[in-house]
């Protein structure tokens, strides 16, 4: 460990920065994951997929047709919420088919399954259409110059970097305000907690379960084209990059809680860059990060850092 | 019923379409022999997945264990001059111990969390692969290719590969005609039940994924000296999908299912591109022509054909059931049946049961309740819908743990501890809606119950020993009797599914008492029996008691109780109201509060 890196305020600020906008992202991707966990108990391992086709889809929109940020934005969350609901009607409603309360307890395996095919499809589908070259940005979308905060021992914050940490931070607080205060996000409060009593009092599940898939999908968008900006760096791999990560930020936060995937998903930024920054050989450990945390906290405290106790023994 | 005469087309189909895969795979392999190790480690892929996926695993991990031991056998090969055929087990082997590792950890809670963690863990072997270029040269493995042995192993290599997979194939068979194989069945349909049955569900499931790693570390092996170059590339996830794809579309419930679904899998891409090629000039060039075949067989096949193609061959259960009942008859008169033999004496009560509270969040299901058991006696526990009963029951057994007090079995505190030993101590149950395992035959349902007091080891019945054969054809006998003593001795060949909802309850009465149980809890016996079969069922249970055994019924039939038992415990709202003789508690003005208005 380098210890005049310790005494640098600056390098410190930087990390922190870098961290925190890493982490938002993670934080927005893992909060539709874990939406969905949530309300059906499954795992939607497509998501990544559905995450890497928005990226696709607003670097279309803003790189092809020149839009600027919040058309791609709305792009990336309608394909997202798009993607994800044709998810929902293709690979795991057929799945259900004792009808919406049905299969609670039975199967779990079976609507993984049928996601990872999905997500095998979308991803395949993805590289025989756009080919495994680096999609980017024009600079026209993009400026690359960095801000340098001089007066902060030089910080530099790209354009993106804040874009991407007040998209996060409005969409984590409009999701909050939405599960909380809205009718519809009572009723996924309520399908989440019991599929079969919100059926008696007359909650249409099924409903319920779209605007879900909307929702998460919507959320996995605006991941994608956020980290599509922070990178810029678009391939039909990119989602195999940040499912882990969402994996290791979900079981942080403890499964189906949103709350706890904000949290998870800082805390992975903040260590991931920590770590890069601090650690000597960092750099190549980063893709391990996700899975150490991961399994660590599987053998620590599988209910998450904020969890409900869903992870019981099987 | 319909679905049964549609069965001879079914199967007629499956077999058709089993001949087209093997007639296509054998092309392959008659035009470029290379194809023919390609083909082989795949259907060895396809069985690693199916150890996993039968036992109700979704594990992601074969491809990560296919490449340690491929990079471990080379690794082991080439830098450490060990002989070829050494290095293929000994990489298995490394495969095994990080199995277990990772299975300790994961495998005791819920099923989503073995595939989140297998699929992190695929990625990070790859990336450690990229990571450790002194060991493994890298993402292309440039270092180990050179002076690999892998001209003697083109020439041997598919040979020794069908050798292994031909024994592989041979153990699936013979644990599925174990107690094991049986056991493994009845984790499939219901983990919860089998527990109950005495089955170590962890321990089971670690053994499943402990194969699947060992298996999938092999054909890594043999891939390495097969292909004679790594790539990391190799392993991606991708690939994890192509594996889980052949024990999916070739069905996880029976061993021959991979191989179909490996053999289609490998076939059809190549078939494609070379028949459909020349006409349509992009697939010649599709690579991700494989990868999306995999996805759609996965989706098409998990929603239209949940048991692959293995499924359409499965014969009627009947069929299962003749062989062990036609065996059964010279085992009979050495088999010491469950009925003959008393539990031990035990001195003081069986069960002592102190202040025994469950609470679900602010609803207390459950609180302070006392109870004593004593062998040889049979106990009621009555009262109205919800007033905790079957929620005793499940504590007794346990399949959930109480917020406080003691339960006492033989003198010893159990609160907490797994169902499975809780069985094998001598406590078994039947279940309120029956849970018969429905793909088995109500024979195989019984001998399931028999599964923990079966001596024979897995080893044994590899070697098919004599041992292992006289043990299996007596304990199918002993089912058959107790199928007999409940009047369901015809049924036995029957598919536990096609039952009806009496004779459903009295199998899983048989099933129970299989277990050897010193105490039978009872949850709702009767329910869907007539008068004639719940007088009967009365005169069995009384037979029990005879015979030493001690009783816990739920009932809502109040002729069956008052007929029946020494004492009667009655509960409302999770606390026990009245408690005494048949006589005494219906004369209980607190119990025909309780009742009033209620169904009896």
């Amino acid at each position: 460990m380098d210890l005049s890196l310790l005494a640098d305020p600056g390098f410190l600020l930087q990390n922190l920065v870098d961290g925190l906008s890493r982490g938002a992202l993670y934080g927005v991707y893992a909060m539709g994951f874990t939406l969905i966990f949530g309300v059906l108990d499954i795992l939607n391992l497509a998501h990544a997929a559905t995450f890497m086709w928005c990226a696709f889809a607003g670097w279309l929109v803003m790189a092809r047709s020149g839009l600027s940020l919040p058309f791609g934005l709305a792009a990336a969350m309608l394909s997202g919420g798009a993607i994800a609901v044709a998810l929902e009607f293709l690979a795991f409603r057929p799945l259900r088919r004792e009808g919406p309360a049905g299969g609670a307890a039975a199967d779990k395996l079976s609507p993984m399954i049928s996601s990872i095919g999905a997500s095998i499809i979308m991803v395949s589908v993805a590289e025989a259409c756009f080919g495994v070259e680096t999609r980017r940005f024009p600079d026209t979308v993009l400026d690359p110059k960095p801000f340098i905060i001089k007066a902060a021992w030089g910080l530099r914050i790209s354009r993106a970097q804040i874009l991407i940490l007040a998209a996060s931070v409005i969409l984590m607080a409009l999701l909050g305000l939405f599960i909380r205060r809205t009718r519809a996000g009572t009723a996924i409060r309520a399908v989440a907690a019991s599929r079969k009593a919100s059926l008696l009092l007359g909650i249409d599940v099924n409903s319920i379960i779209v605007l879900t898939f909307l929702v998460g999908g919507a959320l996995a968008g605006a991941a994608g084209i956020l980290v599509a900006l922070l990178t810029n760096n678009i391939v039909p791999g990119m989602g195999s990059q940040i499912e882990l990560r969402g994996l290791a930020v979900v079981i942080l936060g403890g499964m189906g809680n949103v709350e706890g995937a904000v949290l998870g998903g800082f805390l992975l930024g903040l260590v991931e860059t920590f770590t890069i920054a601090y650690l000597p050989g960092g750099s190549d450990l980063k893709d391990a990060i996700a899975f150490l945390i991961l399994f660590l906290m599987l053998l620590a405290k599988p209910d998450g850092l904020m969890g409900r106790g869903k992870a019981e023994r099987a | 019923m319909r679905a049964n005469r549609a069965r001879p087309r079914v199967a007629a189909a499956a077999w058709i379409a089993a001949a087209l895969v093997i007639s296509a795979d054998l092309y392959l392999c008659i035009r470029d022999p290379r194809d023919s190790g390609r083909l082989l480690i795949n259907a060895m892929l396809g069985l690693s997945a199916f150890a996993t996926l039968h036992a109700r695993l979704l594990s992601l991990a074969s491809a990560g264990f296919a490449a340690i031991g491929a990079y471990a056998s080379a690794i082991l090969a080439v830098k450490l001059g060990l002989p070829v055929y050494l290095s293929i087990p000994a990489a298995a082997l490394i495969c095994g111990a990080v199995a277990l590792v990772i299975g300790l950890v994961v495998l005791r809670l819920k099923d989503v969390y073995l595939a989140i963690c297998t699929l992190g863990f695929g990625e990070i072997v790859r990336v450690a692969i990229i990571l450790l270029p002194g060991l493994t040269g890298g993402p292309t493995g440039a270092n180990l290719s050179t002076g690999f042995p892998y001209e003697a192993m083109r020439r041997a290599g598919p040979a020794s590969i069908a050798i292994v997979l031909a024994l592989l194939c041979y153990l699936f068979w013979a644990t599925s005609k174990s107690k094991a194989g049986r056991a493994l069945r009845a984790i499939r349909e219901n983990p919860e039940v089998a527990q109950t049955m005495g089955i170590d569900v962890v321990a089971a499931k670690n053994m499943a994924f402990l194969a699947s790693a060992l298996i999938a570390g092999l054909a890594g092996a043999f891939y390495a000296h097969t292909v004679g170059s790594l790539d990391a590339g190799d392993f991606k996830f991708g690939r994890a999908v192509d594996i889980l794809g052949y024990a999916v579309l070739g069905g996880s419930g029976a061993w021959f299912g991979p191989l179909l679904g490996a053999g289609l899998l490998t076939a059809l891409p190549i078939l494609i591109r070379d028949g459909l090629g020349s006409s349509f000039g992009f697939l010649k060039d599709f690579a991700q022509l494989p990868n999306i075949l995999s996805g759609l067989a996965l989706m098409i096949a998990i929603i239209f054909a949940p048991g692959g193609l293995a499924a359409l061959f499965s014969r009627p259960a009947s069929r299962e059931g003749e062989r062990p009942a036609a065996g059964a008859g010279n085992a009979q008169s050495r088999s010491s049946g469950t009925l003959d033999t008393a539990p031990n004496a035990v001195h003081g009560p069986l069960l002592r049961i102190s202040r025994l509270s469950r609470s679900f969040g602010g609803l207390k299901a459950l609180s302070e309740v006392d109870l004593e058991i004593e062998q040889g006696k049979i106990y009621g526990l009555i009262g109205p819908n919800g007033a905790g009963k079957t929620t005793l029951i499940n504590l007794l057994s346990g399949l959930d743990a109480p917020s406080s007090g003691k339960i006492e079995w033989l003198g010893r505190e159990i609160q907490g501890r797994s169902a499975w030993r809780i069985a094998r101590s001598g406590l078994a149950r039947s279940y309120q809606h029956a849970q018969l395992f429905g793909e088995m035959s109500v024979l195989e349902n019984v001998a399931v119950g028999l599964h923990a007091r079966l001596r024979s080891s897995l080893v044994g019945a590899w070697l098919r020993l004599p041992s292992f054969r006289r043990e299996e054809a007596e304990a199918m006998a002993e089912a058959l009797e107790l199928l007999g003593a409940l009047g369901l001795a015809e049924l036995a060949g029957e598919s536990a599914e096609a039952l009806s909802y009496g004779d459903r309850r009295r199998v899983e009465i048989a099933r129970a008492l299989a277990t050897g149980p010193r105490l039978l809890l009872l949850d709702e016996p009767a329910a869907g029996m007539n008068e004639v079969e719940t007088a009967a069922l009365g005169r069995f249970i009384l037979g029990l008691k005879e015979r030493g055994l001690a009783i816990l019924i739920v009932e809502h039939h109040m002729d069956l109780i008052m007929g029946v038992c020494d004492e009667i415990l009655v509960l409302d709202f999770g606390r026990a109201i009245a408690r005494g003789s048949p006589a005494e508690v219906s004369r209980e003005r607190a119990v025909l509060d309780a009742y009033l208005g209620s169904d009896s």
